[in-house]
């Protein structure tokens, strides 16, 4: 009985009230737009909490993010075309994506710093360039462009798609948990510091780094299979594009690069800041750019890390039963 | 030997980042003589050497020059003012040529004008230089490399000289003939301070050391002096 | 543009192209040979400056060479307040910072240029650069032999500039040992300066016969961002001939590739050799290890 409690703290109480909450949205009939709007934080979620490990965590500014989404969004879309499940088209795609990363991983591994961000930029627009010409599978375009529906999707409605990504979201708080306490973790702080250090003290650091890597190209990718999912159609111009990389960077930096919660606020002000934009469509990249900007260089920890400047903050957390050490980075 | 002080260090804290690294340094450097400064890795010499040429700051204490306070002055201005430093590693410009990296040391405006004269000095200095002068600067010897980063500092027309673990990989051969090129140097007129690990040559070769211990100045005297210290004959000479 | 010369065309192009893209390559190699400063806005200012080019020529015909009197000043002001007021602030920041701030800049411009130009190609023609010349049975647009020319003179008086001057050597002892330069009594807070205005100036200058030479979109700045990497790359940093080599090996590439494999696989070889010589060879074929 005593186990129980001690597991109990608040904040685990809190974690699963939030939990419940989330499930039963679809069921309690809530208005449709709030469940896109949950839809979009959930799918930005896992992306962020994955470039936070890689990024944050690992010191791997990869650029490549569109390259997982796209590569399992497509297997997915094709998957449809010749008659296998959507299920099995999903988590196929997703592992295309991390089959692909980890192919990728010995061009790009060598490379630090700038030289492997511009290597991982290319990779997408590769990409882009490749399924803008190549129609592997034969089927009616879109609206003229080189781009597939989504079929067979019967028996999926919204709900569904919803704890699809639910579930995806959850998978990649899992994660990041996990890896975090682990030596995987540890390992990867090491190299974040001083690679040529880490590796002296016999730490593998290509393996190091390709984990992460391959893990953060695999939910990724199962993340943007969901939304293509819900989107119905995919095409390679909107795909393999930095829009992505730049709300999947932003949702980690608005709330905080390493942070563990970071990725989780910054999802939520990022899906709030995208509907305010819509309306101007047109300038929306350039506010986005400016609020990324103004951010790293205000509050390079984000919202987390401003918060965690302030006093609240740590009663806070004392009171979720986390208490801080002080004298912390 | 004239007995001004040209450089003083006065009580001087260095910091690298949180961590300090010399704690409360003195010493005083006079016109015209060789000055050694002796001590393991992690004593501090390099750090010393590097904040008199400014690219360290002290926290604390101050630092003068011909009477002038230098102490928070940025590099470049201290190598005008007469300070240059021969870095440790033999930090040659390795894609120029032996001519090009001499000629950037004459880069100040007071050595700009000097330049031909200069030059003509670092080849009777260094006559394996001319020789080589159209050569690629990696392509030296680690000897000739060390002479080449000792010529360009003499190109900028220095009152004061400080080279940083000379000897480092070179043959004592290779390492006598700089030396005795240094003494001719010295007997110019310029001020030399070097820093080794090799007690005993630095002793042999200077007329004044300081032994630094651990970011501390544990022992200054002459090189007389100093053979008789009980403490570093048992230290370093293991009598 | 071709009768039906054979390889002789793309090869040729390939070369023209070549010097362009070197141009381009030059600001991204002497801003980060000797600032170690990452500039991944790099494509979108040459971008920038095409499209002032554009305008000035469009709604005030201007010639676009001489235009260059206005763009070169408004493209070295904006690289210096971007290097001065936010890069440099990033660097003290974080390892990631300069890499996301250059990010957002990069999208910032991007956006930028399409609200104000509108999302469609644009492209400057002179008379002289619609002018066409003959080698054998093939025709070349002027505008590319121009390219070409103008890349090899600039390249040129950059070498000269760096090797005979005390400021160009300085520069170069900086990006091979920036301690050992300061020691020489180097200012290097100025020297950066100047090596940034150098490479806003070649940026000033890519952009606009980038103008004259291909249609161009506000989203063209990363496509050329990647060859400038990729050029600098293959030639290596701190070689000015290699970086020309580059450009001519990339432009035989792209050129080449079309030639076999169809205009649209131009640029997807482009990017793949980029990614193979970073795979393998990441400083260089002839430079400087770093």
């Amino acid at each position: 009985m005593s186990i129980i409690r001690k597991r109990l703290t608040p904040e685990v109480i809190i974690a699963a009230v939030l939990l419940v909450l989330l499930v039963i949205l679809p069921v309690v009939n809530a208005p449709r737009a709030w469940i896109l709007y949950v839809l979009l934080f959930l799918i930005y979620l896992a992306m962020a909490n994955m470039w936070n490990l890689i990024a944050g965590y690992s010191g791997l500014i990869s650029l490549a993010q569109p390259a997982f989404i796209g590569l399992a969004g497509y297997a997915l879309a094709l998957s449809t075309w010749v008659n296998i499940p959507w299920w099995a088209g999903l988590l196929g795609g997703a592992a295309i994506a991390g089959l692909f990363a980890f192919l990728m991983s010995f061009a790009v591994f060598r490379l630090s710093g700038v030289y492997f961000s511009i290597g991982t930029l290319v990779i997408p627009e590769a990409l882009r360039i490749l399924f803008n010409n190549w129609r592997p599978i034969d089927a009616p375009l879109t609206g003229g462009g080189a781009g597939y529906m989504i079929k067979n999707l019967g028996g999926l409605d919204m709900s569904n798609i919803y704890w699809m990504a639910l579930a995806v979201a959850i998978i990649s708080i899992v994660i990041i948990r996990i890896v975090l306490r682990s030596d995987l973790g540890l390992g990867l702080a090491a190299i974040r510091d001083n690679e040529r250090a880490a590796a002296s003290c016999g730490v593998n650091t290509f393996r190091i780094k390709m984990y992460p890597f391959i893990i953060s190209a695999v939910v990724t990718g199962l993340a943007g299979a969901v939304f293509y999912i819900y989107q119905g159609y995919i095409e390679p111009q909107s795909t393999f594009n930095v829009n992505w990389t730049m709300a999947i960077l932003l949702s980690t930096v608005i709330g905080g690069l390493r942070t563990e919660g970071g990725p989780i606020v910054g999802s939520i002000v990022f899906v709030v800041l995208y509907f305010l934009l819509s309306r101007y469509a047109g300038y929306s990249l350039l506010v986005q750019g400016v609020i990324l900007i103004v951010i790293m260089l205000l509050s390079p920890q984000g919202l987390v890390g401003l918060a965690q400047k302030a006093r609240v903050y740590t009663r806070f957390m004392n009171f979720l039963g986390k208490p801080i050490l002080t004298g912390k980075k | 030997m004239a007995q001004e002080a040209l450089l003083k260090v006065n009580s001087i804290d260095v910091f690298h980042g949180s961590f300090q690294a010399l704690w409360n340094i003195s010493l005083e450097v006079r016109k015209g003589e060789m000055l050694a400064l002796i001590g393991a890795n992690t004593s501090g010499k390099s750090t010393l050497l590097d904040t008199i040429s400014g690219l360290n700051h002290p926290a604390g204490g101050s630092i003068q020059f011909e009477g002038r306070n230098i102490t928070n002055l940025d590099p470049y201005k201290i190598v005008d003012a007469g300070i240059t430093q021969i870095p440790e590693g033999r930090r040659i410009f390795p894609d120029m040529s032996v001519l090009s990296n001499l000629i950037m040391g004459s880069y100040t405006p007071r050595a700009r004008s000097k330049r031909e004269e200069n030059l003509k000095k670092v080849y009777r200095h260094f006559p394996i230089l001319l020789k080589r002068k159209n050569q690629v600067a990696k392509t030296l010897s680690g000897g000739e490399q060390q002479m080449l980063v000792i010529g360009r500092g003499l190109m900028s027309e220095p009152k004061l000289m400080m080279i940083d673990e000379m000897s480092l990989g070179l043959a004592p051969i290779i390492i006598n003939e700089i030396f005795r090129t240094l003494k001719e140097i010295r007997d110019t007129g310029l001020t030399i301070i070097f820093v080794e690990q090799n007690v005993r040559k630095s002793i042999q070769e200077a007329d004044r050391a300081y032994i630094l211990e651990n970011g501390r100045v544990s022992l200054c005297g002459t090189s007389q002096e100093l053979c008789e210290e009980e403490k570093v004959r048992k230290a370093y000479f293991g009598i | 543009m071709t009768g039906d010369s054979g390889l002789l065309s793309p090869i040729i192009i390939g070369l023209l192209y070549g010097g362009l893209y070197a141009m381009i390559a030059l600001g991204l190699s002497m801003v980060f040979g000797v600032m170690r400063l990452i500039n991944l806005a790099h494509g979108d200012l040459v971008i920038l400056g095409s499209y002032l080019s554009f305008t000035l020529w469009s709604y005030l015909g201007f010639d676009p060479i001489v235009s260059l009197i206005l763009t070169i000043p408004v493209l070295f002001g904006l690289g210096f307040v971007i290097q001065q007021y936010l890069m440099r602030r990033a660097f003290a920041i974080s390892a990631e910072a300069p890499l996301i701030i250059a990010f957002g800049i990069s999208l910032i411009l991007q956006n930028f240029n399409q609200i104000i130009w509108q999302p469609q190609s644009r492209g400057i023609s002179t008379t002289y650069s619609m002018a066409s010349f003959n080698i054998g049975p093939a025709q070349f647009p002027v505008s590319y032999l121009l390219d070409f020319v103008v890349a090899l003179v600039v390249m040129l008086v950059l070498r000269e500039f760096l090797r005979r001057t005390y400021m160009g050597r300085a520069i170069t002892a900086a990006s091979q040992d920036n301690k050992a330069a300061q020691l020489m009594g180097v200012n290097t807070r100025m020297i950066y300066g100047f090596a940034f205005a150098i490479a806003m100036i070649s940026a000033a200058i890519a952009g606009t016969f980038l103008g004259m030479t291909f249609p161009f979109t506000p989203l063209s700045g990363t496509q050329f961002l990647i060859i400038a990497f990729g050029v600098v790359i293959i030639g290596g940093l701190g070689s000015l001939f290699g970086t020309f080599l580059g450009g001519l090996i990339l432009g035989l590439v792209q050129t080449l590739a079309g030639y076999f494999f169809g205009a649209a696989a131009q640029m997807f070889f482009v990017y793949l050799a980029v990614l193979i010589v970073l795979a393998i060879r990441p400083q260089g074929l002839l430079g400087v290890k770093r």
